[in-house]
């Protein structure tokens, strides 16, 4: 089994990035000089992680505004609407409004990711919406066709997910949706069944591809994500019983991502404590990857206790590195 | 000086008032830590203008304008033991804002709004002055927790230390205690809703001739049924007008008699409502409550509005209830 440790998605801004965006956005300074005030924090944020010991990396996501907008603003037929709360978090995104027909044209994340493959010397991470969550979250005043939107949001993405292939190790498709405790069975079934379409679409091997999802689990819906065809991130701390609900359940598929670093908490976590859990579950789950990663993105807290976030994950690492020798 | 209040209909605010440029100096002031005469004078200058204003369009019970606080959970954590701010979090796009931290056991040590409860009473010319505190449940979802790591243990903490609070708001003579909790209608789990509710017991559970009140605004409030029935407050405070009043069918439903605060203006459009679309309002709360039961107001806080706008639509509000008490009689 190899071992990984990696954030799941986003980092905070760093604060001379968040002041770059503001005075690029103001006019203050040319773009430019926004890039390379850009590509300091990027790197800034490669080598926190790597100097974490961290060894699956992202790109920190730095420039989305949320998970939807660089698609929401590069893809054709889309146009930014209001501000609709994400979850149940104190985070809001711009809900994308479908107003013609969606159409890729170009790579959205490519430079990004080719900038972080260049920057890691680990393995690399790419992260993309998943097809159900880009529906969920947008809304449609063109096609009046779920059908129909859902297989041009699959082409879009599987050829933004081609276009990523060569430069990333791994490619996840992050899936919120899919575990929404508000959603009905049968919806549930068509988001899996939505999200393997795009899965046996795409000219990507099987093992590199992820679907996250996260802010819950429960028995319920876990027993549907067990048919997605690829491997899975799971939330262990948005809800109490998640730890027993996959040792219950179990795993058993190509690669795994346990979110056993609560991203949305503050509060102190023993890296001992967090390797005791991972080791307990590898008794119930196995995969022929295994990553520790966060729970969800890292937007929920402040940059100086997401740089706390990393050290704990690059702790508990070495512990479990210690503890299989 | 007394006022006698109608028997029916009441007419109410939920708390927040548009900032006067008095109000925007203080909470500056604030910000840069000096809060010395000048600032407790900008705010004592803004909160005299927010009563004036609710007198001049006639509003039955009023509040202070929330001319103190810019943001209800910060203000409080600023206020209580326990709590700092935390460093810069993102809410959407590339704005940030600091959230309250628990960073040590919370509690109580010194009186929060309990002069600007006194002073606005002393200018509202004896109509009664509600007073309103940032629940709980709301504080500690959006505080970030480094303290408890538990969330019952924090909030029972909370409402102890706003206990003190509201003990000290009724020996000045409060006699409306209005606990905000919007955060507990975005997505609350049962056991969320139970624990509020437990909360408000510490708070408000022993206290008697007092209107006890629990503003809740926005989101899933169909959650909160059927455990709100069994809370401890007289009333229950909702926004109704942006969802075009679709709980009262729900209300019905659960033959809900306690009194209900029935938000008849939308605090988020600056469209003002006419009397008679008002009146409309005020005739769907009256098919499941008697008029006793009713106190007309907005769905919220109307600090998001501009002043004008806020005023305009206070004034067509009381119009409102008075003439449906006038069909009434
Ligand atoms: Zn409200």
């Amino acid at each position: 089994m190899r071992l990984y440790a990696g954030i799941c998605g986003s980092f905070p801004r760093p604060p001379e990035l968040r002041r770059a965006i503001n005075e690029f956005r103001e006019g203050k300074i040319d773009r430019v000089e926004f890039e390379e005030r850009y590509k300091a924090s990027f790197k800034r944020v490669v080598r926190l992680q790597e100097d974490n010991g961290l060894n699956l990396l992202t790109s920190g996501l730095l420039l989305w505004d949320d998970l939807l907008r660089p698609f929401a603003e590069n893809l054709d037929g889309i146009r930014l609407g209001r501000l609709l709360r994400f979850f149940d978090n104190n985070f809001y995104y711009r809900c994308p409004v479908i107003v013609d027909q969606i159409r890729w044209t170009r790579p959205i994340t490519l430079d990004e990711v080719r900038g972080l493959s260049e920057a890691a010397s680990r393995a690399v991470k790419a992260v993309v919406p998943g097809p159900y969550t880009f529906l969920k979250l947008s809304e449609d005043r063109f096609y009046g066709s779920k059908d129909k939107l859902a297989d041009d949001v699959v082409q879009a993405l599987r050829q933004e997910i081609e276009s990523l292939s060569d430069l990333a190790d791994f490619i996840q498709l992050d899936e919120p949706s899919l575990v929404d405790p508000e959603l009905g069975e049968d919806d549930r079934r068509w988001g899996v069944e939505l999200v393997n379409a795009l899965l046996e679409a795409v000219g990507v091997s099987r093992d590199k591809l992820l679907i996250a999802t996260y802010f819950n689990l429960d028995s319920r819906s876990y027993s549907i994500l067990l048919e997605v065809r690829a491997g899975l991130h799971l939330d262990l701390s948005s809800t109490k019983n998640a730890d027993h609900i996959l040792m219950e359940e179990g795993y058993s598929g190509d690669l795994l991502s346990l979110g056993v670093i609560d991203s949305r908490s503050i509060f102190p976590e023993d890296p001992g404590d967090i390797a005791g859990r991972v080791e307990k579950l590898l008794e119930k789950v196995s995969a022929k990857a295994l990553a520790i990663s966060t729970s969800s993105w890292l937007d929920y807290i402040p940059f100086e206790d997401a740089v706390e976030k990393l050290k704990t994950l690059g702790e508990v690492l070495r512990r479990l590195e210690a503890g299989s020798r | 000086m007394s006022y006698e209040l109608p028997r029916k209909l009441v007419t109410t605010v939920v708390g927040s008032y548009p900032y006067f440029p008095e109000a925007l100096k203080a909470l500056q002031l604030r910000k840069r830590g000096e809060r010395g005469r000048e600032y407790e004078e900008l705010v004592r200058r803004a909160i005299a203008r927010a009563v004036e204003d609710y007198l001049s369009a006639g509003v039955d019970v009023v509040s202070d304008g929330e001319q103190r606080r810019e943001d209800m959970a910060v203000f409080f954590a600023e206020e209580l033991r326990g709590f700092r701010l935390s460093g810069l979090v993102r809410i959407f796009d590339n704005v940030y804002y600091r959230r309250p931290v628990i960073a040590d056991r919370v509690g109580w040590d010194h009186e929060i709004i309990v002069e600007d409860f006194r002073y606005a009473a002393r200018l509202s010319k004896g109509r009664p002055v509600k007073v309103t505190l940032t629940g709980p449940y709301t504080m500690y979802t959006w505080s970030l927790d480094r303290y408890y790591g538990d969330m019952r243990k924090a909030m029972l903490d909370l409402a102890e230390a706003l206990s003190r609070e509201i003990k000290a708001l009724v020996e000045a003579g409060a006699r409306y205690i209005q606990v905000d909790e919007p955060a507990l209608s975005t997505r609350p789990r049962k056991e969320d809703v139970i624990l509020a509710g437990e909360a408000l017991g510490i708070m408000v559970g022993k206290l008697s001739n007092v209107k006890r009140i629990m503003h809740v605004c926005y989101g899933k409030l169909e959650r909160l049924f059927p455990e709100v029935l069994d809370f401890p407050i007289d009333q229950l405070d909702l926004e109704m007008k942006n969802s075009n009043y679709a709980l009262l069918e729900l209300l019905k439903e659960y033959s809900f008699d306690k009194e209900l605060g029935l938000g008849v203006i939308d605090v988020h459009s600056e469209r003002v409502e006419s009397v008679d679309e008002i009146m409309e309002g005020i005739g769907l709360g009256l098919e499941i409550l008697p008029p006793e039961k009713i106190y007309v107001k907005p769905d919220c806080g109307l600090k998001r509005l501009s002043r004008e706008t806020a005023l305009a639509k206070l004034r067509n509000m009381v119009e409102a209830a008075r003439r449906a008490r006038e069909e009434l009689a």
